[in-house]
This record gives structure tokens, C-alpha cells and sequence, in this order.
């Protein structure tokens, strides 16, 4: 990890006070009456508000808030590609995706770390297929997310958002890119899960223990992002697939109407 | 990856010939058969465990070092592994300087991805004294040509080496309040790893309408998206990532994943025997490769 020499760090070895909690077993959660700890049914998703447009001197901006899971992102372009080396007869695509220092439990770095740059790669997979690339010759557009608050799903998140802030930047794209993930837990699938719900390998012992990300076009029905963690069976995941298949086509007429809302306002 | 420009006419070529109801490669293979590997293991003798791996044109050297460390915070009860993947320029000019560091990332990451669940390495027999020592695994891979099918190369290439890691014993004495950590000085009393549930990387690629496996450099030209998949031996998934900017349906992406869960339990059992055949003539193996 390369530190920041301009900042003032703090004491390099601090510890988050969370690591000395004891990690309960999720799934006596769950069996209270077949509901989760906050009260939602096994299969439902957290209420959604979107907002497209709220950077005014971006190109485009969106933000979008699922219970705690709050992300923000802005997209400029397409303008010249600076560098000679990155020469392109394509359009160009930039991602970064950056959890704000305060975001998560545990406290992040200024600067992006390895998860954070893995999470811009997979953003950039997932946003790629829907971005007509052509249409932006010897150009780059720049997309930059910010988690704000992290509660869970922040990739799934992610891909919704930045997809409504192209649109909304005027980008052509072939469809909207619908993120959405699950949790899997032995027998049990949790859509759209908690930070508390979210997996973690450390203290995860047997099979069938983890999750899937997916980003859905979903008026041409074609996967844009497929990410998984932690080890599943095949039935178990071909099963998730489908779940966040049926999670993301659900939300997208939501999402649609926020940008109609949003063109409405505008003029 | 290493970009080389190939003609549409060439592309064509590769696309038609996966397409025709005969299939047959640029190569003559079928679309679910690797190219040819070789593999031998204890190559490098400063190192805990190392293997090399040469999969047509693809050529890899894993070496694995352990050392011993403080167990991170969050996992205070079991040792880890790191994952560092060189892209090294002499497999392709490409890589000269800071070129290949995008491919290396992704590698190591794919590869920590993989093996970041507790059925797969048991990280716990790692564990010295709980909060305060613990072995840490450090797994380099040395690219050294690039042939295509990187991904699934370093993958089988990783397995070997873990297999043939050997840790050193050590006894930790207690003398009043303090622990002491004796390193057995005997060679040969050494620990092993448990590599029987380690998963392989299987990588399928979507040439125009079908899928194919272990692809060569000039079909991975041709790929728009692909499929990664880490399988165990019994079956399980232990990653998945879509790559590559193209979309997959999503029933072909059923169709990739029980392709690749058939090619990779397979792959598991056959690597798992070439390896214990290759331990078991001992000194008497005939070497393959430029090393020793």
C-alpha cells in the first residue's frame, strides 16, 4: 500500500473497535417468523429513491439510496483523451469507484485501495456492454461513483447508479444496466442484503456459503456482470442467477420513471 | 492482455470454424478440449514449493515461500496467503515497465478470490499461536509466456506448487509467561497441504454463438465476453466473473457454467493424479523443462 505522504495519517496501526464484536449466526435472525431483522421477507428488496441530475456541472449525476446504502456519481465527457498511448478509433470508458473514508465500519484509506480498484474494474465490466463505445471516437468518458454510506450491495448499487448517470448525461447507451446481488446462506437466499447480511469469508465454514452480483440489461436480456464469492453449488447459484434476474427486472420500470421524471423537471 | 492485430479475414476464419456443426479449431481441437501441459513440481530450491507449468505456449513458474507473521485482526485464529502475480516483459514487450501491472492485478485477484473461503485451504492449520503467529503463504506467479489462457494456467499452476509446499514443524515451548517457537532442523519434518478441495480456474470464451475452453491467443482475439469460473473437485463454484466488454445471455451463461463444472472437476482429478505420479517416481523422473 502506497501511503499518502501529503496527509497527515494518524498512527498506522489503529484497529476499528467492530473486529471485537461477536459475529452473530445470521440465521437465527432470519427464522423470526420468516422475516429478516429488519423486517423485510426473504426475497424483498429495500425501498429505492433515485435522483438523476443533482451535480449541476457534471454531464450527468445520479444518486441513489437503498435504506443505508447511499452512492453518489458523476459523469463528465466525452472529452479528448489527454495521453497519446491511449489512442483509440473506440470511445473510452474510465471508472473509479472510491468508498468515502468514512463509509464503511471500517475506516478507508484517501486513497484507493486493492478492493476499491478491483470494484472500479468490475463497474467498468458491467457499464462497457451497454455503452455504445462507437459513438465517441478518440474520446473517453469518466465515470466517478463515491459510496457515502455503505450498508450492503455497494457494487450492485454502484452499476444502477452510474448507468442512470450516463443516461442522464446523455450518453447512448442500449439499455440501462440494473444492478442487484444475494446473499447465500446454507438453504436460505437473502435478495439484497444487509451490511450485517453480507458475506464475509472469515467466519463462514460450510459449502453454500456466499454471494452473487449481477448487472441485467434487461429490455434485451443480456448479463453485463456476473461476479461471485465464496463456495456454491451449482444448483444453489444457477438459482441465485435467477433470483436477481427476476430482482432486477423488477426495479427497472423504477428506474425508468425517475429518468422520464427527471427529463420532465428539466425542461 | 497481449493485443495483437489480427485481420477480420482471419477472425472470420476462427468464428466459422467454431460455428460449423463439425467443430474444429484453429488448432483441430473440439471445443471443450485443453492444449497439450506439461508440469513438474520442486523446481526451484529455495522456495517452500514450486511448480512450472507449460500449457501450449503459455509458460508459468510458481514459487510459494513461507514465512511467518501476525495473523491480520480480523482472522486472529488462522494464517493467510498472498497472491502476487509478474507479468514479466520478457514474455511480451507489452509488458515492459508498469504495462503488465493492469493483468497482474486482475490475475492475483481472480486467484485470492478463489481460494477466500475456508472449504478450500484450511487456513486454520496455518495458525501457530492464535493473535500472535501464524505461517503466511506468499505465491508468486511468474509469467514468462504468454500463450492465452492465462487465468486457468496460474491457477493449475498455484494448485501444483501448494501441493508440493512444505512447511517446516514448529513446536512453540511456554516458559513462564512467554511462548517460544522452535523450527524443527530436520528436513524432512515438514507439514503438507491439503490441496484435495483447492479449486482450478476454468475460463470458457463466447465465440459468436457457442463456447469454447482452455482458448489460444488468437481466439481470445475473437472473444467478446468470457466466463470464469473457479471449481472444486466436488463440483462447487468457488468464483465466478464474467469478463471482457461484451454481454452474455442469460442462458448461455447456464450453459458455461455446466460446461465449466463438468471441464473442472475433470481437470481437478486429473492434475491431482499427474501430481501424485510425479511424487511417487521421486528422483527417477525424466525433467521436462528448461529449469534444473
Amino acid at each position: 500500500m502506497p501511503l499518502d505522504s501529503r496527509r497527515i495519517c494518524g498512527p498506522e496501526s489503529t484497529q476499528s473497535p467492530h473486529i471485537f464484536t461477536v459475529n452473530k449466526d445470521i440465521k437465527s435472525d432470519i427464522l423470526l417468523n420468516g422475516e429478516r431483522k429488519d423486517g423485510r421477507k426473504l426475497d424483498q428488496i429495500r425501498p429505492l429513491f433515485l435522483r438523476p441530475g443533482l451535480i449541476s456541472q457534471a454531464k450527468g449525476s445520479a444518486y441513489i439510496e437503498q435504506n443505508h446504502t447511499k452512492v453518489i456519481c458523476a459523469v463528465y465527457g466525452p472529452r479528448e483523451v489527454m495521453r497519446k498511448e491511449d489512442f483509440s478509433m473506440k470511445g473510452q470508458l474510465t471508472c473509479e469507484f472510491k468508498f468515502a473514508t468514512f463509509s464503511c465500519k471500517k475506516k478507508r484509506q484517501h486513497q484507493q485501495d486493492a478492493e476499491e480498484k478491483d470494484l472500479s474494474v468490475q463497474l467498468l465490466e458491467a457499464l462497457e456492454p451497454a455503452v455504445q463505445l462507437d459513438k465517441f471516437p478518440k474520446a473517453q468518458v469518466n465515470v466517478y461513483i463515491t459510496v457515502l454510506q455503505n450498508d450492503g450491495i455497494a457494487l450492485a448499487a454502484s452499476i444502477t447508479c452510474a448507468s442512470l448517470a450516463l443516461a442522464d448525461a446523455g450518453i447512448e447507451m442500449y439499455d440501462i444496466v440494473v444492478g442487484s446481488s444475494a446473499r447465500i446462506h446454507g438453504d436460505v437466499m437473502l435478495v439484497d442484503p444487509s451490511e450485517e447480511e453480507e458475506y464475509r469469508s472469515q467466519d463462514c465454514k460450510d459449502v453454500n456459503e456466499g454471494k452473487v452480483v449481477i448487472g441485467l440489461m434487461p429490455s434485451i436480456n443480456q448479463i453485463s456482470a456476473l461476479t461471485s464469492k465464496g463456495e456454491i453449488d451449482f444448483e444453489t447459484i444457477s438459482q441465485a442467477i435467477k433470483t436477481c434476474i427476476q430482482t432486477c427486472q423488477k426495479v427497472y420500470p423504477v428506474l425508468q420513471n425517475a429518468l422520464v421524471n427527471s427529463v420532465k423537471t428539466k425542461t | 492482455m497481449a493485443d495483437v492485430n489480427y485481420s477480420e479475414a482471419e477472425k472470420t476464419f476462427i468464428l466459422h470454424g467454431i460455428q460449423d456443426k463439425f467443430p474444429c479449431r484453429e488448432d483441430g481441437r473440439g471445443c471443450e478440449d485443453y492444449r497439450h501441459m506439461e508440469i513438474e513440481t520442486g523446481v526451484v530450491s529455495n522456495t517452500s514449493g514450486s511448480a512450472r507449468l507449460r500449457l501450449a505456449n503459455t509458460d508459468i513458474l510458481v514459487g510459494v515461500k513461507a514465512e511467518l507473521g501476525v495473523p491480520s485482526p480480523e482472522k486472529p485464529d488462522s494464517g493467510c496467503i498472498e497472491f502476487f502475480v509478474d507479468c514479466s516483459a520478457n514474455a511480451t514487450p507489452e509488458f515492459e515497465g508498469r504495462g503488465g501491472e493492469e493483468l497482474a492485478t486482475e490475475i492475483s485477484t481472480v486467484l485470492s478470490r478463489c481460494y477466500d473461503n475456508s472449504g478450500c485451504l484450511d487456513l486454520k492449520s496455518l495458525c501457530i499461536i492464535p493473535k500472535q503467529q501464524c505461517w503466511i503463504l506468499y505465491i508468486d506467479v511468474l509469467l514468462l509466456e504468454c500463450g492465452g489462457n492465462l487465468f486457468d494456467a496460474a491457477s493449475i499452476g498455484v494448485k501444483a506448487a501448494l501441493y508440493n509446499t512444505r512447511i517446516p514443524n514448529v513446536t512453540v515451548n511456554q516458559e513462564d509467561d512467554e511462548m517460544e517457537i522452535e523450527l524443527s532442523d530436520d528436513p524432512y519434518d515438514v507439514n503438507r497441504l491439503d490441496i484435495s478441495s483447492s479449486p482450478c480456474i476454468v475460463t470458457l470464451s463466447k465465440i459468436g454463438h457457442y463456447h469454447v475452453v482452455d482458448a489460444s491467443q488468437k481466439e481470445e482475439a475473437c472473444c467478446l465476453a468470457r466466463l470464469m469460473m473457479g471449481v472444486t473437485a466436488k463440483g462447487t463454484i468457488s468464483a465466478l466473473k464474467k469478463e471482457g466488454w461484451g454481454s452474455l445471455n442469460p442462458e448461455s451463461i447456464f450453459d458455461m457454467m455446466e460446461t465449466g463444472k463438468k471441464i473442472g472437476q475433470v481437470l481437478n482429478t486429473s492434475l491431482l493424479n499427474v501430481l501424485e505420479e510425479e511424487e511417487k517416481s521421486g528422483n527417477k523422473r525424466k525433467t521436462v523443462g528448461f529449469l534444473k
